[in-house]
């Protein structure tokens, strides 16, 4: 049963302008991890920020992602679902890298036992996996172009089935989310394939 | 696909492509025991509202064994609303199917129409009597609790504090020069200032402490628990956050503690006004 709380949480985020559905994912311990809303939405970066908002009234930890329910449409045209990341983190006492991913409302979520650049490919990999994807794909090398923050880290995955390797770049906030990007971005077309043949 | 004028179709599409359930709304042939009974039981423990959806959807699929369902209801308050069975998110898949019409949508499809029917009502219902209730206990433009909630949580408290001496802090809190904000900039501006105060309030209270507006740039805050002095925790909570928000107005406070000030609701009011203007005054001294 549902608390007054839970109930005027969702309630608040329903009165955002466009927002159609909102679906609320808890972890283990019944603390809500995911906060996800489909929204017909004109701007969804300013729905995001005002639900990112409410949420952290309620669940400061929870994540907030917004779904574009006018991107059906442009699927049609030939855009998929895209992946988001939701967070990823790293964990110095256990060295364990966390990678949770979104695409479509639903949620997977992936780990690695190694630092942040390998980890964070890992871990997205596995995320990736989580959420059903068949990624015929094994991590080769994880490259931080250089030791200094703001530069970005090259991602190279090699086929199971050819030698066919695929290679991702991206420039972010830290090394792990970096990681993490560079891993999308070398399977952003193979994901798209997927997506369009309901796989 | 499967409506009212085709219920003989064949139920094997996904949840996205069946509509059951979307007719002009409940009628006396419709009339369900199960759902009444389950109204009946929900309305003796709690008010209902958007658990209560969730709650209907559950003994719904599980008296159909369907393997999914999901309501879609137009509030006019909020436009279309669609719910899905265990709280779960649509997909933008299903939301650009679901948008069509009201209506209840099942997987499998096996369900009478006039069940549907029944159970997107009471949805409907639940839905606006929770909004109802929301709006009426709270500001529209800061979603903080209104006045009118605001004077009946400060009936309790003060009642509790009366009765078994139970300290609690009044706050009032007023927008320094908010008027001549409001004048320069215009009142959207005005409005989008209020918002952020509202919600640097939001998160400078504890759990258990209400946070009120009380008048266009007045606000009200019952610190439970708290004397007097504890408020200057807040007030610098407050002014935390509204720098994290890059909101650089400012207010000045007045606060009043029961017992130790009154235990009468008006009293304090009074008194924590009062001080509020004497600091105002000396302020402009």
């Amino acid at each position: 049963m549902m608390s007054r709380t839970e109930e005027d949480f969702e309630l608040e985020l329903r009165s955002l302008p466009g927002v159609l559905n909102v679906g609320i994912t808890k972890h283990s311990n019944g603390n809500v991890n995911v906060v996800t809303l489909v929204a017909n939405s004109k701007d969804p970066l300013a729905t995001r920020s005002a639900a990112t908002q409410i949420a952290s009234l309620y669940y400061p930890e929870a994540a907030v992602v917004v779904e574009d329910a006018n991107r059906t449409l442009n699927d049609a045209r030939g855009e998929g679902p895209r992946v988001a990341l939701i967070r990823a983190d790293y964990d110095t006492t256990d060295g364990f890298c966390e990678v949770q991913l979104s695409v479509d409302g639903r949620t997977g979520i992936g780990r690695a036992g190694s630092g942040p650049l390998i980890g964070g490919a890992e871990a997205t990999l596995a995320a990736l996996r989580d959420l059903g994807y068949d990624v015929p794909y094994s991590l080769m090398t994880v490259t931080n172009v250089t030791n200094g923050r703001d530069w970005p880290v090259i991602v190279t995955l090699r086929s199971l089935a050819n030698d066919a390797d695929r290679f991702g770049i991206a420039r972010s906030e830290d090394d792990l989310v970096s990681a993490v990007k560079a891993t999308l971005d070398s399977l952003n077309r193979f994901l798209s394939t997927l997506e369009q043949r309901g796989l | 696909m499967r409506d009212d004028s085709d219920e003989d179709s064949e139920a094997t599409a996904t949840l996205t492509s069946i509509r059951v359930g979307d007719g002009p709304g409940f009628s006396g042939e419709a009339y369900e025991p199960w759902l009444f009974q389950t109204m009946l039981n929900e309305l003796s423990e709690r008010e209902l509202g958007v658990g209560f959806i969730y709650s209907i959807l559950d003994l719904f699929a599980n008296r159909h064994q369907l393997t999914d369902v999901a309501v879609v209801l137009v509030n006019e308050g909020f436009g279309t609303q669609m719910f899905r069975l265990g709280g779960e998110a649509v997909t933008t898949d299903m939301a650009a199917h679901l948008n069509a019409s009201p209506g209840v949508y099942c997987e499998p499809d096996t369900v009478p129409a006039a069940e549907c029917d029944a159970v997107r009502t009471a949805c409907q219902l639940a839905l606006s009597l929770h909004l109802a209730r929301f709006s009426a206990a709270h500001d529209p433009l800061t979603n903080i609790s209104n006045r009118r909630s605001f004077d009946e949580a400060l009936e309790v408290a003060a009642a509790r504090s009366a009765r078994y001496g139970w300290a609690f802090t009044l706050v009032l809190v007023d927008l320094n020069s908010f008027k001549a904000v409001n004048d320069k900039f215009g009142h959207e501006f005005g409005d989008h200032l209020l918002r952020q105060f509202g919600f640097a309030l939001r998160q400078a209270v504890r759990q258990g402490d209400t946070a009120a507006r009380v008048g266009g740039d007045e606000f009200a805050v019952i610190l439970s628990n708290a004397e007097g002095h504890e408020s200057s925790g807040f007030t610098e909570r407050l002014k935390g956050h509204l720098v994290a928000l890059g909101n650089a107005i400012e207010f000045t406070t007045g606060t009043a503690t029961s017992p130790r000030d009154s235990t009468d609701p008006s009293e304090l009011l009074r008194m924590a006004d009062a001080r509020l203007y004497e600091k105002k005054g000396i302020r402009i001294a």
